[in-house]
């Protein structure tokens, strides 16, 4: 997400598929990123307030508050990506691990 | 044969038994239009032989062997939906794999779709089995195709976990039949509401390891990793197929034997969960969506578990809208992998420029997946949180379910389209897909779509259908469910965007993420390594000293008796002969009087 912004958009370069340039150049701008941001931003914001406007029931628990799926999505999701931080140097070995000489581990020694 | 004679016929043999002949002669169809013809038109004949069954919850078809009434045909509404998804995925694998030329990988493809259609349809543990373990073996030869040693290690190791469920699945029915003398599943205990479902009682003899064996086909945890191992290390059309079957299978069986049980619940809420920590830092987008496999089964054991009517709508409903976008996710990572060669997501990026059509039947898969309203997985996933919200007393497993809807989004739902398709451009410039793959995306991305926009179609061939009917009329379009879906969507994609704009979200590294299979691939030879290493020090050690001790008396006696040793040197031959004659009479001595 980071290095294309730093190139200049290129519209239907040589050999893109036709429907490429249709459905997804418009991806490749410099602000398109940040149109997208605000965007599903209203989106949420606008989903809250309808839930606020039609809400019939009365707020019995947490679950029942008005932008409890809101929080609730965006703590769950950064909580598990950045979950990958610490898990990632704890699991992650080099490609070979499981590969021996002789093709499994433990064998060779 | 007449017409009537053979509308009969249809009507009433299993219909994965025509997937299973066409399967057969798979392997001699030289021609592309025969072969073609075949795949395809084994599944339509099936598809055609299940709308026509003679009746529902009826024994269409049964067979005494051995004393053993072997019902090979009973469909009822649970069967129905499940047989139904089977019949479609094989179609679709059928069209998916025509631009391949091995007999071998097809035929045993069509034979494990065609085993996994009778294992829904027959009517008794026996039959079941069978069907299963030739599931079991048919699917190997998926994992095999690649022919890599990699490939065949880790067949082995997907053999070596089937053939233990079904043994395990063996010796629960054995003794569960042995002590009640019963086989057929409409016969152990009576129906609810009308459908035999979890029928069978935990504490009766046998159950728990037909339990057992159903968890391993399940992938539950710790016994899950089979599932990661084997599926990425198969062909592009191999993982499609695989993706299908087994765990559904037995999400079928466990509905029918266990449902309400209440283990299930707390299995399935764990499956849910701990597979999104592995998704984030896999690097393998294939292994991804493998462990994304292994949660999706999660909401389906889990909803098992509760086994209200709900609920067991909910698990029947998320395998059918399951099989559908996870077969389309995987085609879609198949078309990358053919075209690339690779699957790792720090190899690809940027790839919708010449592969835009493949790019958004992905995005469609994705959108699925995610639960997103009118799509598919949004009608099928939102019946088992709804199941599990009603009971008071399951609000962490609800906490549990709502938590690994926000980890598919990201592992599926964002994870496989934007570093496959957007990201970092690789600078790949691949061709699109082949006609034939694209088709089959394009068929199971509308299917998709068509169970979204309109659910009440595959509602009205759910287990339970007025219940089905009931939560669609007052439940699934409210503003307040519909919105609150949005909101959890939305800001779990707003918590992408802002971590990777401040760079907080972990890069993708090459590399093997440890999970629990490195108990057999590394503890276990490193602990009979470590074990030995001593043994072995012990042994040398002993070795040497009796090395030493052999040596000394062998010095001594040769000494003692060479041609010019002691004995001949200082003892005279008279000395000799005397002792030698007493020893012979002792010799005697002790025979004749022993």
């Amino acid at each position: 997400m980071s290095d294309d912004h730093n190139q200049e958009p290129v519209l239907g370069e040589r050999g893109e598929h036709p429907l490429s340039v249709l459905l997804f150049s418009c991806m490749r701008g410099k602000m398109f990123a940040r149109a997208f941001a605000v965007l599903l931003g209203v989106v949420g914001l606008a989903s809250i307030g309808l839930e606020i406007w039609l809400s019939y029931k009365p707020v019995t628990d947490i679950t029942s508050m008005p932008g409890f799926y809101a929080l609730f999505g965006f703590l769950a999701f950064g909580g598990a990506v950045l979950s990958g931080w610490p898990l990632g140097k704890l699991l992650r070995r080099r490609e070979d691990y499981y590969e021996t000489r002789s093709g499994e581990a433990g064998r060779d020694r | 044969m007449t017409v009537e004679r053979l509308a009969d016929w249809l009507a009433n043999t299993n219909p994965g038994f025509f997937i299973l002949v066409a399967a057969l002669f798979v392997p001699f169809a030289r021609n592309v239009m025969v072969r073609a013809i075949l795949m395809v038109g084994g599944p339509i004949v099936a598809l055609v032989a299940l709308i026509n069954a003679d009746g529902l919850s009826l024994n269409l078809s049964s067979v005494e062997v051995l004393g053993l009434e072997l019902v090979l045909y009973r469909p009822d509404s649970l069967s129905f939906v499940f047989g139904l998804a089977f019949i479609i995925a094989s179609a679709l694998f059928g069209v998916y794999s025509l631009h391949r030329r091995d007999a071998v990988q097809d035929s045993t493809a069509m034979l494990y779709a065609g085993a996994a259609v009778t294992a829904v349809f027959v009517g008794d543990l026996v039959s079941l089995f069978i069907a299963w373990e030739l599931t079991a073996i048919a699917s190997v030869f998926q994992i095999l195709a690649p022919r890599t040693q990699e490939s065949t290690r880790a067949a082995m190791r997907y053999l070596v976990f089937q053939i233990s469920s079904g043994m395990l699945l063996l010796a629960g029915i054995c003794m569960f039949a042995s002590a009640t003398g019963q086989t057929q599943f409409a016969l152990i205990a009576p129906s609810m509401a009308g459908l035999p479902v979890g029928v069978m009682d935990i504490e009766a003899p046998g159950a728990i390891l037909i339990l057992a064996g159903l968890g391993i086909k399940a992938a539950f945890p710790m016994v899950h990793n089979w599932l990661q191992d084997a599926y990425p290390k198969t062909t592009e059309t191999g993982a499609v197929v695989l993706s299908a079957f087994t765990t559904k299978l037995a999400v079928y069986a466990l509905a029918r034997y266990f449902a309400g049980l209440e283990w299930l619940i707390w299995i399935g809420a764990i499956m849910t969960v701990f597979p999104v920590f592995f998704a984030v830092i896999e690097n393998d987008l294939r292994k991804v969506l493998a462990y994304s496999l292994n949660n999706q089964v999660g909401f389906m054991v889990c909803a098992v578990g509760i086994g209200t009517q709900l609920a067991v709508n909910g698990a029947a409903a998320h395998a059918f809208a399951h099989i559908m976008y996870k077969a389309l996710l995987f085609m879609s990572m198949g078309a990358v992998l053919y075209r690339t060669g690779t699957t790792k997501a720090t190899e690809l990026g940027g790839l919708h420029r010449t592969m835009p059509w493949t790019t958004l039947f992905c995005l469609v898969g994705a959108a699925s997946i995610s639960a997103l309203p009118l799509f598919s997985g949004f009608v099928a996933k939102s019946m088992v949180m709804s199941a599990s919200h009603a009971d008071p007393a399951l609000f962490i497993v609800w906490i549990m379910l709502l938590f690994a809807s926000a980890g598919v989004l990201e592992h599926s739902g964002i994870k496989i389209p934007y570093f496959a398709f957007f990201g970092h451009d690789s600078g790949k410039r691949p061709q699109e897909a082949p006609f034939n793959m694209l088709m089959a995306m394009g068929i199971a991305a509308a299917l998709c779509i068509l169970i979204g926009v309109s659910p009440g179609w595959l509602y009205r061939f759910l287990p339970y259908e007025q219940v089905a009917r009931e939560y669609l009329a007052s439940d699934l379009w409210t503003a307040p469910h519909v919105l609150q879906q949005m909101q959890l969507l939305v800001f779990a994609t707003l918590a992408f965007m802002l971590l990777q704009w401040r760079q907080l979200y972990p890069a993708e590294k090459p590399g093997v993420i440890l999970d629990v299979e490195w108990l057999w691939r590394r503890g276990w030879p490193d602990m009979v390594a470590s074990l030995a290493r001593p043994v072995r020090a012990v042994s040398r050690w002993t070795a040497g000293q009796l090395d030493t001790a052999g040596s000394a008396v062998n010095g001594l006696a040769r000494q003692v008796f060479a041609a010019d040793g002691w004995v001949s040197l200082k003892v005279p031959p008279s000395v000799s002969a005397v002792a030698s004659l007493a020893i012979l009479g002792l010799v005697l001595a002790i025979a004749l009087f022993s």
